[in-house]
């Protein structure tokens, strides 16, 4: 066991557990945040997203012990107390959430392009979702959704 | 998966230290995309594995700089990273447009170009751009200190030269001249997170419409990546033109069946990749072309 210290939708926390357990599942059983979901565990359908030092990354693939000292941000940290983010409220009033597994992880690389880029293309917004399978809406509201948000 | 130990070592030192002393079954993990699905999915090459080093944090195989007429790269530079490298930008076009068609956003943060051609898949993306930018390698042990081409690096599907108490450190390529044009393509079975079928690269110097020089690379049609030698030679002092554009395109399937013999995906794979390699060559003789 390890005594692993990281920042967690912006609070320091320390929490024990076995270096080898993926990150996503330190997120969903250690801290009880489920809203990253596991779709393949293998790094393809992106369900698993989360941004870690502001980059989007399959949180399947990293282990516990790689992310000491680093930012991590889930959905769960997307919205301020009550409040839905701008891309929550689009994604709701777009029709972009079906059965909503995709969701949580189209957010999130959502926001962080839009951080980078608050004024995408639809190419660039394509690009930067092109790692999050949706097997429910097609992607047109995904996209529409993102296009309507500027910062 | 078995409950694995993960090291986290802070300089390379450390890193050389751990490679020479360890009786475990080792290995280095950077992004972890190829480590851990192999590890997921029970692969022959990671099974066993006891010991994970974590080399995120060496700064010896991080960054992109520019130093006497060589371009060097951290061994475990991400895809994003080099993407959105200036220096890739201006220099090593073929190589940027390569990582652009890894994977997905969510992989290329985390992927680093040395796991890609250490793993050595015979798809293996950044193989193409490297060989035909004549990459060099440097990998270290405790006690040793090496610089070698890619090409003699790479042996076969999924094996290299590295010995069990190496690293890759450092990928250096020399600036192609100004006058050296190329392009990549790529073809999978979808735009994004696919695995290559063909892939293509393609660097030339023309003089006029005379190929002064021609390096022509492949990755997922033969074994392993490759250069085409023999085509190289051939298409050298040649006039640029259509008719020997098809020509080349012809030789280049030749080649490749020499390499592969007849297999079950030839019947698909060699009319494209002659087409698409006639098509790529088609382009750069156009942009040459004096407007």
């Amino acid at each position: 066991m390890i005594n692993l210290k990281f920042i967690l939708n912006g609070k320091q926390v320390v929490v024990e557990t076995e270096p080898s357990i993926r990150l996503l599942d330190l997120l969903r059983d250690k801290f009880n945040l489920t809203g990253t979901k596991e779709g393949c565990g293998v790094g393809e359908c992106g369900a698993c997203t989360i941004l870690m030092n502001g980059k989007a990354v399959n949180s399947c693939l990293i282990f516990a012990a790689q992310i000491e000292g680093s930012e991590i941000v889930t959905i769960e940290g997307i919205a301020n107390g009550n409040e839905l983010h701008p891309i929550q409220k689009n994604f709701l009033k777009y029709g972009a959430v079906q059965c909503g597994f995709c969701s949580p992880a189209m957010v999130l690389s959502a926001y962080a392009l839009l951080e980078e880029n608050p004024n995408p293309t639809e190419e660039e917004i394509k690009d930067a979702i092109a790692g999050n399978l949706c097997r429910c809406t097609g992607y047109k509201q995904i996209i529409e959704a993102i296009a309507k948000t500027k910062e | 998966m078995p409950s694995i130990e993960i090291l986290t070592p802070q300089s390379l030192n450390e890193v050389l230290g751990i490679l020479s002393n360890n009786d475990k079954v080792l290995k280095i993990i950077a992004g972890g995309t190829d480590v851990v699905t192999g590890l997921k999915q029970e692969s022959k090459r990671f099974i066993n594995t006891e010991v994970l080093v974590d080399i995120n944090r060496i700064a010896e195989v991080k960054g992109i700089e520019q130093r006497n007429g060589k371009i060097s790269i951290g061994a475990a530079s991400t895809f994003t990273e080099i993407y959105n490298n200036q220096i890739v930008s201006k220099e090593l076009p073929i190589l940027k447009k390569t990582v652009a068609t890894i994977g997905s956003l969510q992989i290329r943060n985390r992927a680093t170009i040395a796991g890609n051609f250490v793993n050595n898949a015979p798809c293996a993306d950044t193989v193409p751009a490297l060989l035909v930018y004549n990459t060099t390698i440097e990998i270290e042990s405790i006690n040793s200190k090496r610089e070698i081409s890619l090409q003699d690096f790479l042996q076969g599907p999924y094996k290299t030269q590295l010995k069990k108490d190496e690293i890759v450190t450092r990928i250096n390529i020399p600036v192609p001249p100004k006058t050296f044009v190329g392009d990549f393509y790529k073809l999978g079975r979808r735009q994004a997170v696919a695995i290559s079928r063909i892939t293509l690269a393609v660097l030339m110097e023309l003089n006029e419409n005379k190929i002064n020089e021609i390096r022509i690379a492949s990755g997922a049609v033969t074994p392993i990546g490759t250069r085409f030698p023999k085509l190289e030679k051939f298409a050298k002092g040649n006039e640029m033109n259509d008719n020997f554009l098809k020509t080349l395109a012809s030789k280049m399937g030749e080649e490749i069946i020499k390499l592969t013999g007849l297999r079950w995906s030839s019947e698909y794979k060699l009319p494209v990749v002659q087409q698409m390699f006639y098509q790529m060559l088609s382009v750069i003789l156009n942009r040459a072309k004096p407007r």
